[in-house]
């Protein structure tokens, strides 16, 4: 029993983290401008797609290096496509918009690919398990575990300690007198959407081994997003650790005691959370509240 | 009453309009009437009750977008919370005495759950009311997938039939098609007195200015908890009639992607401009959505596709593009 909870809860920190970087780039996105963007499932989805493909012809590594320059570039089309008509609209058009595309994006997935799931093979250096005592692990785990876990930190220190960053962090806060201070309002926009892009399908790289691939992978991400993002404070980086760990433990633990309603539980810990803290468990007062 | 005027009154070279044929709600009302005879559509009973169902729930969800600017994305918890009370209430209290008041008690609990998260989230603005309403969506969808003994889960409500009312028997899908019809002219005239009466005045001011209103001394989340009740009221109504119009429930109706779908219908008619715009809307897309699905294995490529241009290109929806002329 020790040892079940003991992998449920390395289950649950993994999966944390991969939900916890898939939201990064979602709450970024809502803060500096103001979409709830339904695509950001879909870059989840294309990320794993394009490993899917490319790793057999040029290897895991390099295919971690050139999947994220693909999907933000993907990113970079829709953002300078479509995504910008809705600035400063309400922020339903910029929900519906994304919605209606991400629809038609996984419909084209589904033509290329077909509708059937995949499974992916963890790349041979983390193949094995790690045995120790009672105790079983896969090592990809571990390895998806510490990798999400430096992505999430450079991202943290890239918004937190640079020039970059604190122009972000303001944009947050008030995009159009960031504007107004002759940042060019624009390009900040595009370049928050693409970095959220490229996280998202690293992230899709890193869940297809455990998870497998299939088309509908995209949109059932988002849920996820939403509450971590809800729960964690908009637009706050250790709120988004925080809530993705807490969705990502509580749903692992929950199948000990309640399998049937796993589900629902961050739904209920979101509840509770927000009538004690009703901008989330970092969040601060925001300019779009 | 204009009708009455002598036809010698040389001041005026046409007569106006009797005021009831410029009323849209009578074209609206005669086209229905008359839907069962149309020479093609006629055959298609369930779309027509469909149409009428959904101008029901889109009219109510207007309440809330067009008139309060609420941004609800979660319209589609009320309608499946609607077609699951009624289902539930019908197979377990009311199997005998037909199906007014499962239908009743759909549009009741619509009502209460909206009433709720209404007031929950009276108060917040913009991104976070319409993520909070995607969320609750969620959790009522889980919670019907799951809850197997109350919703029967996967398998949704079975046993549901039409039963006969009034002496009429309502298997017969013209007979249920026009107590449909009668549903729908009550509630449209309902909701419409509701949109024009002072409280639909002050909806659209604080849809305006919400800041201004409360220094005007309106109770802005009082009345934004209020519009969501009614418009959870009718949306339950709607979802309740969708439960016996399928004889069914099952757990698709709590999607969030029906939520999506009111809120597309809406704008494309031009929700935001004109009342009338979600009925233009709704026939737009239920029809479009017919066709397109009839001719191409991914058909949700071109839906999408569609959605996202028209939307883009016409923000203000069809109405709104007449009016502008």
């Amino acid at each position: 029993m020790p040892v079940l909870i003991l992998s449920l809860t390395l289950n649950g920190i993994v999966l944390g983290l991969v939900y916890a970087a898939v939201a990064i780039g979602f709450s970024l996105v809502i803060g500096v401008s103001g979409v709830i963007n339904f695509c950001h499932g879909v870059m989840f989805a294309f990320g794993a797609y394009f490993f899917w493909v490319l790793k057999d012809v040029i290897g895991f590594w390099p295919s971690v290096a050139v999947v994220p320059v693909l999907v933000g570039c993907v990113g970079l089309i829709i953002e300078r496509i479509l995504i910008r008509r809705v600035y400063g609209l309400d922020p339903l058009f910029g929900l519906l918009i994304t919605l209606c595309f991400a629809i038609s994006l996984e419909e084209i997935i589904r033509m290329v690919f077909g509708p059937a799931a995949y499974s992916v093979s963890a790349p041979s250096f983390v193949k094995g398990t790690l045995i120790w005592g009672d105790f079983i692990y896969p090592q990809y785990r571990l390895f998806t575990g510490a990798f999400s876990s430096v992505m999430i930190a450079s991202v943290w220190l890239v918004i937190d300690r640079t020039d970059y960053g604190a122009i972000v962090k303001a944009g947050m806060f008030d995009s159009e007198m960031v504007g107004a201070l002759g940042h060019n309002l624009s390009i900040l926009r595009t370049s928050v959407f693409i970095l959220g892009s490229a996280i998202a399908g690293l992230s899709g790289i890193l869940a297809a081994p455990i998870t497998g691939i299939k088309s509908g992978m995209g949109t059932a991400i988002l849920m996820p997003s939403f509450v971590i993002v809800l729960m964690g404070g908009l637009g706050s980086i250790p709120g988004t650790l925080v809530g993705g760990l807490i969705v990502g433990l509580s749903t692992s633990l929950a199948t000990l005691i309640i399998p049937r309603y796993v589900d629902i539980i961050p739904y209920l810990l979101l509840g509770v959370i927000l009538l004690a803290r009703p901008r989330g468990l970092f969040g601060e007062q925001h300019i779009t509240e | 009453m204009t009708d009455k005027r002598p036809a010698t009154d040389k001041t005026e070279r046409k007569p106006p309009l009797p005021k009831r044929l410029k009323d849209p709600y009578f074209w609206i009302f005669l086209i229905f009437l008359l839907y069962p005879t149309f020479p093609y559509f006629g055959r298609f009973m369930s779309l027509g009750t469909e149409l009428l169902i959904w101008f029901i729930f889109t009219l109510s969800f207007n309440l809330c977008l067009g008139y309060a600017g609420l941004p609800s994305f979660g319209h589609g918890a009320f309608y499946g919370v609607g077609t699951y009370a009624a289902g539930l209430v019908f197979l377990h209290v009311f199997q005998e005495s037909g199906f007014l008041i499962p239908i009743a008690s759909g549009a009741v609990i619509g009502a209460l759950f909206a009433g709720v998260l209404g007031f929950i989230i009276r108060n917040k603005k913009g991104i976070y009311f319409a993520m909070l309403t995607v969320v609750f969506t969620q959790v009522l969808y889980f919670i019907c997938w799951r809850w197997d003994d109350v919703t029967g889960g996967e398998s949704g409500l079975k046993g549901i039939v039409r039963t006969s009312f009034l002496g009429l028997d309502m298997t017969d899908p013209v007979i249920f098609y026009y107590f449909v019809f009668v549903v729908f002219v009550l509630a449209a005239i309902v909701i419409r007195r509701v949109a024009d009466s002072s409280f639909g005045m002050s909806l659209q001011a604080i849809k305006q200015n919400p800041i201004r209103s409360q220094y005007l001394g309106y109770n802005t989340g009082l009345y934004r908890f209020l519009v969501y009740l009614i418009s959870g009221f009718f949306a339950g109504l709607s979802g309740a009639l969708y439960c016996f119009l399928t004889q069914s429930a099952f757990a698709s109706v709590l999607d969030w992607t029906k939520s999506g779908d009111v809120v597309i219908a809406t704008l494309l008619g031009g929700g935001t401009v004109s009342f009338y715009g979600p009925i233009v809307g709704t026939i737009i897309f239920i029809i479009s959505q017919e066709v397109i699905s009839s001719f191409w294995e991914h058909w949700m490529l071109l839906y999408g596709l569609s959605f996202v241009v028209i939307i883009l290109a016409f923000p203000t929806g069809l109405l709104g593009m007449l009016k502008k002329k």
